[in-house]
């Protein structure tokens, strides 16, 4: 007779049970956990090790890889089904005997975790490597962590820990290196990351490893259009769902419900109409997290979709549809830096060179979801421990929105597995506090990658066009820069990256005449808001192309037209600050002593054999061919 | 998120098709590689199955034979098999070398062959491969209380973006490829980074030379990602086997290449490299397989 | 075929709040066993501000960095130091605790020199010890003269701390301010190879010098450039998050794509080190500064290696291909039209 249980649910979001028997971290459990769960849920929701991560539930990060019967694989491909009797090992007891492996401790002496959220998951994939080769190099070494992506480290220091861990294995070096010296003297010292111990081995809690007792899960149901108008919100269905403790919407936030950095414009959770595909609409808290997505798939959601808009230089014309009723031409920020006479310098110019530039809108992608944790404290304080880059500013705007005194609202910042600027605006803190306070339970809020992806700010994409006017000499004559940015539906931080952008974009060199424009301007895009060089990155990208672009027409060295137009020591700045001490030079001149340079005309051995005399000159590396450990093999 | 009502571990080959006999419409998954990623937001979103039958530790499926002139991979091989296994890197190094261009470790481990075919992603980086060891791919059903085999050429069996060949309640045996003992071979693919990537383009050769007379005596060449299903360029074999072999001849022949792209996205792209592809993978195959040659043009700047 | 070449960009940026006033406050404890106490508002988002903190305050404390306890940041239990970003924290805070560990050095001086009956300028604290100049006996553990001052003394040494960094807002028409007290400047150099058969770009080697001021952990700041550098390098040649009608494109990390460790070039950091003039520290930052030069540095290193201008990031293998195609066309162009005039 076949096994076939037909076991349909019975009641939503429960689903059919399975009990698995395995072998973790040399101990033997026995646990009944839903069929869908994945090797990643059994160790982290059924076993409570929560050193593993899961970065992104796709197998694209390696956060949550650990070794199931000797072979490391990435668990959140895994159907728990597939570990029954199996021998899993995950980073949290890696050390069962010395309390860290020597590939632990090479991790900490070579500075390779930062924010600490990719390093379990790279721990256990070195350990892998070193298990199956036992002196790979380093390219052998770059091709076993293929599988795991870091965004902090550049994974340079990582691959030095591997090399480290290989050595002393093979006994190549002492096992004194790997011992945390103290170095004296302090300030200047190369000491290994204090932080590093309890990453390297998973103990480390982030928001998304944190549980209380009697703790809700919540799921946000997310609107499916750019814009729309917001005619009803049925949640009677959903509220009837066993296990559904509190169902939130913007009507239920009693205070001033506006956040923002610079412009209050955003409420928690979208207020009559929803201006980006993946802004939060109703948040709902439950006993299980199966519950809650199934109970939010009964909530009716009735929109009137409206036409969006989503180029920002159609956002900027008359007509267009108006997004915010305070923005005129949907513009959020115009920043203008005007400097001396710019027309009046290109007439002086010997040469003008314009051109366009466009970067790109880009994810922070920092390893570690969104997730937070809220609770109301006996005082009747609201608190959320979440990765927050800016408790201080959140508090204030969540006080404002729950209409409570300040000293009520507590806001804990956990550690935080990389930030980069996203983790600074205030998308979701909102509805965990308000859970909490409607449910009077703790509840926790972990994003999916996709809803990281969508709902959180991006770094503003920049359409920049670039005059500048040079004399035969190389020396700038003049400068401007018109940029426009898309910044989505909510302000988040559009108006200080303009302003950064705008300050620093035509670079640090001694201009007289300068003009700039940058325009952030609403869409009904992925808002864009705050990311590490906020503005000055796509600005300055802008800048030195040009510059390489104008040293080719002048046959100057690129090097060379830059020494004529740097600022030294008293310079006026772009909105006329005077600098008195300015080492742009001295980092130049450092540089090229370091890097070498032959001097000479961009792409001046372009189509012929000639070559730089400054290239393949050892220092860099190979050019990736993959398969090198194929010739670690036996010759068969 | 990826839910269903029942997920059986399969003892044997019997009690996988009970299964099926009992629910037609079950799910056959070895690697769940593939299905997990596509059960999520911006691909399936929310995928409930009725039935999933894993064959991952089914004894039948899970074998690498050879012998001198074919090698027998069954279904449950994995793509770690690939670079790991001492008989497949006998006789079909290939295989090796489109294996460290596939996914990374990890996926390696738990991805298999069955799957990667089935799943039959115009991308996938395993079919090349296979094309160029002229795989014919064995499917079994069960009637009656009996197994019964067919087999399959794989350039047959794959017929669409995640369409193929396979019946309802028949699943994937394994493969039979030709062994590449005595050929060179090269495998190309080209994404947007090193690692764990979707391929633009990927191509896989393999040739049989003889050196004295300068011919090429056999070579397949296998192609993916330019199109809805990987192919063999057989009109170009036929021109390499033709004639004295030299490196303008393998030019000219590669920039017939391609015609045989169908994809409609970067399609410019696409042609440009996979013409560029066929020239590189051939003279790199054909180095390994004894006959010294230098790509054209590269001649020229030498001299 | 496969060709090299190598691009250079010049960068600069502004430490701590941008054109607004910033401000970071600390409190200090001189604990039970020698320890500290550090309430400020910091928690590690990865920079290496924890242990950058630590090393400051047992320089100034006479400790070692792993005596050092910093309380999590909680508004309820810390005082601000405000927000996690804009290049501030060593900055801003590290100098905060600077300020704070002096003041409660000086009471503990005081302390010490009133137990011992000496001028208070020849007490010395260094590496969990504490003794008086030339003296053979006054001296003891920092363990010791934190018992005996509180037990015999009943003194606790605490100290409070602020640093406030002085920047104007822009005028509107002109943008006429003081955004900031400090800058950072910095350069870098790609060299790049680039596949003409495929278009790829893979970057070999990124130098780069930057001015760091005062360098409180040179394994750190090494650190958070080449993490600036590698991702520049995703910004310059593989990352776009794509939007078609609001709809995302690529909302996950198969699409998006991020380097790996098989793609970042050989990274050498070269630390200019002359301390700020305007910070009682002397310290600056790297967070942002470092991730400028990298994208212009290698798209001016792929005009080097092709002669193709990558002018809308990022430069994808297609991108850089067409250019290349284009050039080959343009330049057969010219050579049949300089073959035609010579013929004409």
């Amino acid at each position: 007779m076949p096994d076939f249980k037909s076991n349909p649910q019975k009641e939503i979001g429960e689903h059919p049970f399975v009990e698995v028997t395995a072998t973790v971290n040399g101990k033997k459990v026995t646990r009944r956990v839903p069929n869908h769960f994945r090797l990643i849920d059994f160790v982290r929701e059924e076993l409570h090790l929560t050193g593993n991560k899961e970065g992104c539930g796709a197998g694209e990060c390696g956060t949550c890889s650990m070794f199931v019967d000797g072979a490391l694989i990435k668990s959140c491909l895994m159907p728990v089904q597939k570990v029954i009797n199996a021998n899993i090992e995950t980073v949290d007891d890696l050390d069962r005997d010395s309390g860290r492996t020597i590939v632990q401790q090479a991790f900490h002496k070579c500075g390779s975790s930062q924010c600490g959220y990719c390093i379990p998951g790279m721990v256990m994939a070195a350990t892998s490597l070193l298990r199956k080769m036992s002196n790979p190099d380093r390219e052998q070494i770059k091709e076993g962590l293929g599988g795991n992506i870091c965004r902090c480290t550049g994974y340079q220091k990582i691959i030095d820990a591997v090399e480290l861990a290989r050595d002393v294995m093979n006994k190549k070096v002492p096992a004194s290196a790997l011992e945390e010296n103290l170095i004296e003297p302090v300030m200047g010292a190369r000491t290994p990351r204090l932080d590093a111990p309890g990453k390297v081995t998973g103990a480390a809690k982030y928001a998304a490893d944190m549980e209380m007792p009697n703790m809700l899960h919540m799921h946000v149901l997310r609107s499916p259009h750019p814009y729309a108008k917001i005619i009803s919100i049925d949640t009677s269905a959903a509220k009837a769902t066993p296990g559904v403790e509190v169902i939130i919407t913007s009507a239920d936030v009693p205070g001033v419900d506006n956040f923002g950095v610079f412009i209050e414009d955003q409420p928690i959770m979208a207020r009559e109409y929803v201006r980006y595909v993946g802004e939060a609409v109703a948040a709902i808290a439950a006993d299980t997290l199966d519950i809650a997505i199934a109970a939010s798939k009964l909530i009716k959601v009735h929109y009137e979709v409206l036409e969006g808009i989503f180029d920002p230089q159609l956002a900027m014309k008359d007509g267009a549809p108006q997004l915010h009723s305070f923005a005129k031409n949907n513009i959020t920020k115009h920043t203008k830096i005007r400097k001396g006479d710019v027309e009046e310098g290109f007439k002086q110019a010997d040469l003008i060179v314009e051109e366009v530039y466009q970067t790109a809108k880009i994810e922070h992608a920092y390893l570690e979801p969104e997730a937070g944790l809220a609770y109301v404290e006996a005082d009747g304080c609201v608190t959320v421990h979440s990765p927050s880059q800016n408790i201080t500013h959140h508090r204030h705007a969540l006080a404002k929105i729950l209409g409570r005194p300040i000293n009520k609202v507590r806001m804990i910042m956990s550690t935080v597995g990389g930030g980069f600027g996203g983790k600074e605006d205030m998308i979701y803190q909102g509805m965990l506090a308000l859970a909490a306070i409607k449910s009077r339970r703790p509840v926790r809020y972990v994003f999916t990658r996709e809803e990281s992806f969508i709902a959180s700010a991006k770094r503003h994409p920049f359409s920049i066009q670039y005059k500048m006017g040079l004399k035969k000499n190389g020396k700038i004559v003049a400068t401007k820069m018109v940029m426009i940015s898309d910044g989505g539906a909510y302000a988040m931080s559009t108006p200080g990256v303009m302003n950064k952008s705008a300050i620093l974009g035509p670079g640090p060199y001694q201009l007289d005449n300068v003009w700039v424009d940058a325009i952030g301007v609403y869409t009904n895009n992925t808002p864009s808001g705050a990311m590490r060089a906020f503005g000055a990155f796509q600005s300055e990208f802008a800048t030195e192309s040009h510059l390489d672009l104008c040293a080719e027409k002048l046959k100057m060295d690129p090097i060379q037209l830059r020494m004529v137009n740097l600022m030294r020591d008293g310079a006026t700045t772009h909105t006329r600050q005077k600098i008195d001490r300015v080492l742009a030079v001295d980092c130049l001149e450092a540089l090229v002593k370091v890097a070498g340079w032959d001097e000479g005309i961009p792409n001046r051995h372009g189509g012929g054999p000639a070559t730089r005399k400054d290239i393949s000159q050892g220092k860099e590396r190979k050019p990736c061919t993959l398969g090198t450990h194929l010739t670690d093999r036996e010759k068969v | 998120m990826l839910t269903y009502d029942q997920y059986v571990v399969a003892k044997s080959l019997n009690h996988v098709f009970d299964i099926l006999d009992a629910n037609p419409a079950s799910r056959i998954i070895a690697g769940a590689t593939d299905l997990l990623p596509w059960a999520r937001y911006g691909r399936a979103g929310d995928v409930h199955l009725s039935s999933v039958i894993d064959v991952s530790r089914v004894a039948d499926l899970t074998y690498i034979k050879s012998d001198s002139k074919k090698i027998y991979l069954g279904a449950n091989t994995t793509i770690a098999d690939f670079q790991n296994n001492p008989q497949l890197r006998t006789h079909a190094p290939v295989l090796a070398q489109c294996a460290v261009w596939f996914a990374d470790d990890q996926i390696r481990e738990q991805a298999t062959v069955a799957g990667n075919v089935v799943n039959a992603s115009p991308a996938g980086d395993s079919q090349p491969a296979l094309l160029s060891l002229n795989t014919a791919i064995k499917l079994i059903r069960r009637e009656q209380g009996k197994i019964i085999e067919r087999t399959v050429p794989l350039q047959e069996f794959i017929l669409g973006p995640g369409k193929t060949l396979l019946e309802p309640k028949e699943l994937v045996l394994g493969f039979e490829c030709d062994s590449a003992l005595g050929f060179g071979s090269a495998y190309e693919k080209v994404g947007h980074r090193r690692s764990l990537v979707i391929s633009t383009v990927c191509l896989a050769v393999v040739a049989k030379v003889n050196p004295a007379k300068n011919i090429v005596e056999d070579i397949r060449i296998g192609i993916g990602a330019v199109g809805p299903v990987p192919k063999r360029l057989h009109k170009l074999e036929k021109r390499l086997i033709a004639e004295p072999i030299t490196s303008q001849l393998i030019h000219e022949i590669a920039e017939a290449g391609s015609e045989d792209v169908q994809s409609r996205s970067r399609q410019e792209y696409r042609r440009e490299v996979l013409v560029n592809f066929i020239e590189r993978a051939i003279i790199s195959a054909l180095n390994e397989a004894g006959l010294p040659l230098v790509r054209f043009g590269e001649e020229r700047l030498c001299a | 075929m496969k060709k090299r070449g190598r691009g250079v960009a010049c960068g600069w940026y502004g430490i701590a709040r941008t054109a607004a006033m910033d401000r970071a406050a600390v409190w200090v404890e001189l604990d039970d066993g020698g320890t500290v106490k550090i309430a400020t508002g910091v928690t590690e988002i990865g920079e290496g501000i924890l242990t950058g903190l630590c090393q400051i305050a047992a320089h100034e404390m006479g400790v070692r960095p792993d005596d050092i306890v910093l309380a999590d940041n909680d508004t309820a239990r810390v005082p601000e130091a405000a927000h996690a970003g804009a290049t501030r924290m060593t900055y801003m805070i590290g100098n905060a605790v600077a300020v704070a560990c002096k003041e409660a050095m000086t009471k503990f001086k005081r302390a010490m020199a009133d137990y011992w009956g000496v001028d208070p300028i020849s007490i010395y604290a260094v590496n969990r010890r504490v003794w008086v100049e030339n003296s053979p006996v006054m001296k003891m553990s920092m363990t010791e003269a934190t018992h005996v001052l509180k037990k015999e003394k009943g003194i606790v040494i605490v100290g409070s701390g602020l640093f406030t960094s002085a920047h104007t807002a822009l005028d509107p028409d002109n943008g006429e301010a003081t955004p900031w007290q400090s800058y950072v400047f910095g350069a870098q150099i790609a060299e790049v190879e680039v596949d003409l058969d495929t278009g790829e770009t893979q970057v070999l080697g990124v130098w780069a010098a930057h001015d760091v001021g005062r360098v409180v952990n040179p394994q750190q700041v090494e650190g958070q450039i080449e993490g600036g550098i590698v991702m520049g390098l995703g910004h310059a040649l593989m990352e776009e998050y794509t939007q078609n009608a609001g709809q995302v494109g690529t909302p996950g990390f198969a699409k998006y794509i991020l380097p790996t460790a098989l793609d970042i070039p050989n990274m050498y950091s070269v630390l200019i080190t002359e301390p700020d003039p305007k910070t009682p520290l002397g310290v600056k930052g790297i967070g942002e500064p470092c991730i400028t030069p990298t994208a212009p540095a290698i798209i001016n290193a792929i005009y080097d290696a092709v002669g193709v201008r990558i002018t809308s990031l990022p430069a994808t293998p297609e991108k850089v291909l067409a250019g290349i195609i284009e050039k080959k066309k343009q330049n057969s162009k010219k050579v049949n039209k300089e073959k035609s005039e010579v013929l004409a």
